[in-house]
């Protein structure tokens, strides 16, 4: 019971530091261009119209923000179907 | 005392969050500083919330303050304070009663330029936040020192000020980790140095461990470098001599072992083995 409660716990406190990084990545990407992820989502969206207005979409589109040192990026993968 | 470099070094130091230990930083590389021969002046701009001369146990000693420089009030000279403890140490002090928009960074670069001719380093210590006292201590520095602590709300606020010291053109950012705890890094409550590196992506400067003989020595208004062999003091020292422009080595920041211990004790006794 106490080995269970010991590793219960420090498997807890293993993902504190995880879960730090984990939020300030997000929180630090979307700073950096003073972006909420409500906006990236409307962002996500419109992008994806503007494509499907000339294009037919294949697959999953992908729009996310990606990080290279202190410079931030728009990922945009969308797949078009061939003819 | 003389001056001993002939290019002067302006530095702001600055992290966005308070209570990070900007202040501390500033006292104790300046104090340090100037242990090691260089003539130093630190500026407080946190006007109407002043730390320094408290930090530094000048509080006493205080007469006149930047705003009654600037208001012609003073000279330069007359406002400056040296500490007794450390030849080529001076304070120009914040006033208390005033507030920070009653001056303007052309009037801070003003007198970092008179100053320059007398000082090697000019460290000024930034007020917490990005508003006029921050535009004020910034305007006159042309190196930046961003003070944080492992923890996510004060790496938000460094990743701001980096921001903007970045569109302020500065070159030089460098970072100092400020109570940092390995053995809680080690158990995984704490974020470690590459992770604070990874997220802010500027050169380390200094790492500053958690040391409660911080809080003794601000308690008696003595710098911790002062007599000091905390592991506080170590720092402090090391961050000063890096500013100066010599390697020094990161130690790894492990807790040491008993074994460790026990070795590095025979290898003092025993020298040459």
């Amino acid at each position: 019971m106490f080995d269970f409660l010991k590793r219960v716990l420090t498997n807890d406190s293993a993902s504190s530091r995880r879960r730090a990084n984990e939020r300030l990545r997000l929180v630090l990407t979307h700073d950096r261009i003073g972006a909420s992820s409500q906006l990236m989502e409307t962002l996500k969206e419109e992008i994806i119209q503007v494509i499907a207005r000339h294009f037919e979409i294949d697959g999953t589109p992908e729009v996310t923000l990606i990080r290279e040192g202190r410079r931030s990026a728009l990922d945009i993968n969308i797949p078009l179907k061939g003819r | 005392m003389e001056k001993k470099t002939a290019e002067s070094q302006v530095i702001v130091v600055t992290s966005g969050k308070g209570g990070v230990g900007k202040t501390t930083t500033v006292a104790n590389v300046s104090a340090s500083l100037s242990k090691m021969g260089y003539k130093t002046v630190v500026i407080d701009l946190d006007i109407g919330l002043k730390k320094l001369d408290l930090i530094l146990g000048l509080e006493n000693r205080v007469i006149y303050d930047i705003v009654q420089v600037i208001e012609g009030e003073c000279t330069l000279r007359q406002a400056l304070v040296k500490d007794k403890r450390f030849p080529g140490l001076y304070l120009l002090p914040a006033a208390q009663t005033r507030n920070k928009d009653e001056i303007t960074p052309e009037q801070v670069k003003k007198i970092c330029e008179h100053l320059k001719s007398d000082f090697d380093f000019i460290l000024i210590d930034c007020p917490a936040g990005i508003e006029q006292g921050f535009r004020n201590a910034v305007g006159a520095a042309d190196k930046a020192i961003v003070v944080t602590n492992p923890e996510i709300s004060a790496v938000r606020d460094a990743d701001r000020i980096i921001g903007l010291l970045e569109s302020a053109q500065f070159k030089e950012i460098k970072l100092i980790i400020n109570r940092y705890q390995t053995n809680m890094v080690k158990k995984g409550d704490m974020l470690s140095i590459d992770d604070l590196l990874e997220h802010l992506c500027i050169d380390l400067l200094g790492v500053v461990p958690e040391d409660s003989n911080v809080i003794i020595s601000t308690n008696k208004g003595e710098p911790i470098v002062l007599n000091g062999h905390s592991k506080a003091a170590i720092s402090f020292n090391n961050i000063a001599l890096r500013l100066t422009g010599k390697e020094v080595e990161f130690p790894s920041f492990e807790e040491e072992s008993l074994w460790n211990k026990l070795k590095s004790l025979g290898r003092n006794i025993f020298p040459g083995k």
